[in-house]
């Protein structure tokens, strides 16, 4: 049985995340250990917890350790199992870290899914809905994937409480993917999201906005999200769609920190994009590796990656009999090219 | 692995709800919020006035922990304040509550409810009513970070905390080296029956018997038990201890119930009695079988429901203590011929001790010898020691047969102190104990006569000596006298036949000492029983 370290490379739930994708993906069974040997609370919490009893669902798979605090785990996929599903997740665990590990392995299942999770749509340290919506959903399609996603009601940290409804069709195989330019910029777009907050908030983001990128006010948009919200929130998205790829850039308001320093945290990220002329950014570089290595071919320029990206890396080696390249190209970017 | 059951109250303060809930650590909502600890299910206890509270909490549980099952328990509680209230409300809720402690894992949470509720709940868990582990939530150290803050589980069964496991360890055994006065003793059987004494003296009120020869230790452990509990404050009165042989007659009654003033001739004065003056301590009557039968209907009342009537009062006085009785007769007997009262003896005997003399614990003569020394040397301040030759031909004497010990422990401290006075420059040479030994004999010898005489009866009842020829007398007084200290029939047997053993391949002592006492229409059990009833 495939055996992966659980403390290597970012240590965390991306490793068990994206082995469970990857196993359920190609029915191959894994044993972690060490899993998250090095952080503070070390072994499986809650929402991992979460994301393997989904995988499990999905394949009808065994499992062993899965309990709370287990620094050892197995899973032993048997079967694929498309269908309806209703997965709600606590108020740590993110709607779209469950998503990113089930969504793969159903696309290449033998029959369409529907699925419904339930909790946080918009949380800190995960993709949120727009960004798997608006910029990672667009690529995988472009691949040959058919699925939606259509948010229901937005969730925020720390209530929880929204839903996303995403439907599956499967593909017999993904195609690969090349993307190394951006190609010629169509649109730009600020929105703030405010729910159950004062409007303000979203206006004194988009004054940052506006000041520092120099976007137009018809480009900038306060959404004031109906009663009905679970819980108080706020985020700022940044859209930058270019002829070949849309990025989204995310900041996450928090209690306790100033609106401005909020928009400004977003604005640096948007520069460094924009300023390195690359297609990718940091959060699709990690989302893209897992379909390109599941295509068996690929290839996008993007910045330095990071540790999620490059533990992603070590995972697919484990499970795929693919080759991953990274290399440089110019000051501040890179070439990640996977081979079959 | 159990799943998590939390019980808790909800907290009308802490457990806010409104528009900027989120905003605020809510300890109820927050337990469910732990990336490490699921809750399978909520016990949320509540007030009916704090209903519409209660359902939004509940509701923000379901949001943030869709893992966790809610449910709702209403308390009618008039006064959350009042004690009784809380506290039966509570015990009610656990006791008609289906624990299944083998699936599921229950976490008593003490953070919110009042102050009451939460040592109502402590209490509860403590004597395991609610058979779990306390839980206690912290919030987090910047309120707006967001997070749930922390949350400790205490678990009260202390044996499962290994450093806390080795004090009461340690606490044991100071109380069994307290129990023995700190001397190390070597005899397994008397270790084991102080360890007994300090398991009940620890855990009980309940009177204790101690029973063994005059010398044997009795009162001084007496006092060592109270001395203990009184370090474990578990008693709060005096020691008091009055032998009953010397108060007999009318003065018994008054020394030990009291009596008022004018209650007879001469009794000018009130005199509360060392029954009212133990009050809440520990009342130590040795020899308690020379008690008077009306002494004993008093006693038993006072045993029984605390109270009593000193002499010439109409009116009774309460007095809480506990009793520690001593005797070297066989109360068993004694009952038998009516001589103590049954009921009383029942009263007493729950737990008895029986403390073997000085001659049935041979290896603790030498830690004895040390601790006479040391108390010799407390009292007057300088040290007495023995050359190695003397220690050895003392303890030599002492653990021999001829040395007869007939008052125990109490012959052996006056010898030790005898020696100690006549060391010169504090050196105990073998002249010392030479002397010593020599004054031994002759103290016990000139009992020796009589001392048959009086072995005969006691082991053959007084009308068969009569039956007997001088010449068998002697022999089968030394016999007895031998079997009366011995641990077993071949002990005895291998002391009696010592020297023609030695010639012999096989050693059938025993057999030969059966056959012998056989004809005296003696056996081993009888010897046994007789020296009992000493």
């Amino acid at each position: 049985m495939l055996t992966i370290d659980g403390a290597r490379g970012e240590g965390g739930g991306q490793v068990l995340r994206s082995a469970l994708a990857l196993s359920l993906a190609t029915g191959t069974s894994f044993r972690v250990e060490r899993m998250r040997a090095g952080r503070p609370k070390p072994g499986l919490m809650r929402q991992h917890l979460t994301a393997l009893e989904a995988a499990a669902a999905i394949g009808e798979a065994d499992t062993e350790g899965a309990v709370i605090g287990a620094r050892e785990l197995v899973f032993r996929p048997r079967r694929l199992r498309p269908g309806a599903y209703r997965f709600a997740v606590g108020t740590a665990g993110s709607t779209g870290l469950v998503l990113q590990t089930i969504l793969l392995p159903l696309l290449t299942a033998p029959a369409p899914s529907s699925l419904t999770l339930e909790g946080g749509t918009h949380n800190p340290h995960a993709p949120p809905f727009d960004f798997l919506a608006g910029a990672f959903l667009p690529l995988l399609r472009r691949m040959g994937a058919r699925v939606d996603a259509r948010l229901e009601l937005a969730g925020f940290y720390p209530a929880g409480g929204g839903r996303m409804a995403v439907e599956v069709a499967p593909v017999r195989a993904l195609a690969p993917l090349a993307l190394v330019a951006r190609g010629a910029p169509r649109r730009r777009r600020a929105r703030a999201l405010v729910s159950r907050l004062p409007r303000k908030i979203g206006d004194r983001e988009l004054a940052v906005v506006r000041s520092r990128l120099g976007w137009q006010d018809d480009e900038l948009e306060v959404v004031v999200l109906a009663e009905g919200m679970a819980g108080p929130g706020n985020v700022l998205l940044l859209e930058i769609e270019s002829q070949h790829v849309t990025e989204i850039v995310t900041g996450f308001g928090e209690v306790g920190v100033r609106a401005e320093a909020v928009a400004e945290a977003a604005v640096q990220e948007a520069r460094r994009y924009l300023a390195a002329d690359v297609p990718v950014g940091p959060h699709l570089a990690d989302q893209l590796l897992l379909p390109l290595a599941l295509a068996g071919g690929g290839v996008f320029r993007t910045l330095p990656l990071s540790r999620h990206a490059s533990t992603n890396i070590d995972v697919i080696r484990a499970f795929l009999p693919v080759s991953v390249d990274v290399a440089r190209v110019g000051d501040a970017a890179v070439e990640v090219t996977v081979r079959a | 692995m159990p799943d998590n059951v939390v019980i808790g109250m909800l907290g009308s303060t802490l457990d806010r709800g409104g528009p900027d809930r989120w905003r605020q650590w809510r300890p109820t909502v927050d337990l469910c919020r732990h990336e490490d600890l699921l809750v399978r299910r909520f016990e949320l206890l509540s007030q009916p006035r704090f209903r519409r509270l209660a359902e939004e909490i509940v509701g923000d549980i379901r949001t943030v922990s869709p893992e966790t099952e809610v449910r709702l328990h209403e308390l009618a509680l008039a006064d959350p304040w009042d004690f009784e209230q809380v506290y039966g409300a509570l015990h009610d809720f656990a006791r008609g509550y289906p624990f299944r402690p083998e699936e599921e894992s229950y976490l008593v949470h003490v953070t919110t409810g009042t102050h009451v509720v939460q040592i109502c709940l402590f209490l509860l868990t403590e004597s395991r009513d609610i058979p779990g582990r306390l839980l206690q939530a912290s919030p987090p150290r910047r309120r707006s970070d967001g997070g749930p803050g922390s949350c400790t589980i205490i678990d009260l069964d202390l044996s499962k905390y290994d450093r806390l496991a080795s004090r009461f360890q340690r606490q044991q055994r100071e109380g069994l080296s307290f129990l023995k006065s700190g001397i190390d003793t070597r005899n397994a059987g008397f270790n084991r029956l102080i360890e007994r004494i300090e398991q009940v003296a620890i855990a009980s009120t309940a009177p204790l018997l101690l029973t063994g020869p005059t010398g044997a230790g009795k009162s001084q452990l007496a006092r060592r038990v109270y001395e203990l509990k009184k370090a474990r404050r578990q008693v709060e009165g005096p020691f008091v201890e009055v032998n009953c042989a010397t108060i007999r007659g009318d003065a018994a009654m008054s020394a030990l119930f009291g009596h008022v003033r004018g209650a007879f001739t001469g009794a000018l004065q009130p005199r509360p009695g060392l029954l009212r003056t133990a009050d809440r301590g520990v009342l130590f009557l040795d020899e308690i079988g020379e008690l008077g039968p009306d002494e004993q209907a008093m006693l038993l009342r006072a045993l029984e429901d605390k109270i009593f009537l000193p002499v010439g009062s109409d009116r009774e006085v309460r007095s809480d203590f506990q009793l520690i009785a001593g005797t070297n007769r066989d109360l068993g007997q004694a009952v038998r011929h009516g001589r103590f009262r049954d009921d009383l003896l029942a009263r007493i005997n729950l737990w008895t001790f029986h403390l073997p003399g000085l001659r049935e614990r041979v290896e603790d003569l030498e830690p004895n010898l040390d601790y006479e020394l040391d108390q010799w040397a407390a009292r007057h301040g300088t040290r007495v020691t023995f050359n190695r030759e003397a220690r050895a031909a003392f303890l030599t004497f002492a653990a021999s047969a001829e040395a007869s010990w007939p008052a125990n422990f109490r012959d052996f401290n006056a010898a030790v102190v005898r020696m100690a006075t006549l060391a010169a420059g504090g050196r105990v040479t073998t002249a010392v104990v030479e002397d010593e030994i020599a004054r031994l004999r002759a103290l016990w010898a000139p009992a020796t006569a009589d001392e048959a005489e009086a072995t005969l009866r006691r082991f053959l009842g007084p009308g068969r000596i009569e039956t007997l020829d001088r010449f068998d007398r002697a022999q089968l007084a030394e016999v007895l006298r031998v079997c009366a200290s011995a641990a077993s029939l071949s002990a005895a047997g291998r002391t009696l036949f010592a020297v023609s053993r030695q010639r012999r391949t096989t050693a059938n002592d025993a057999d030969r000492l059966r056959k012998y006492l056989a004809r005296f229409g003696l056996d081993w059990a009888t010897v046994l029983d007789r020296r009992r009833a000493q």
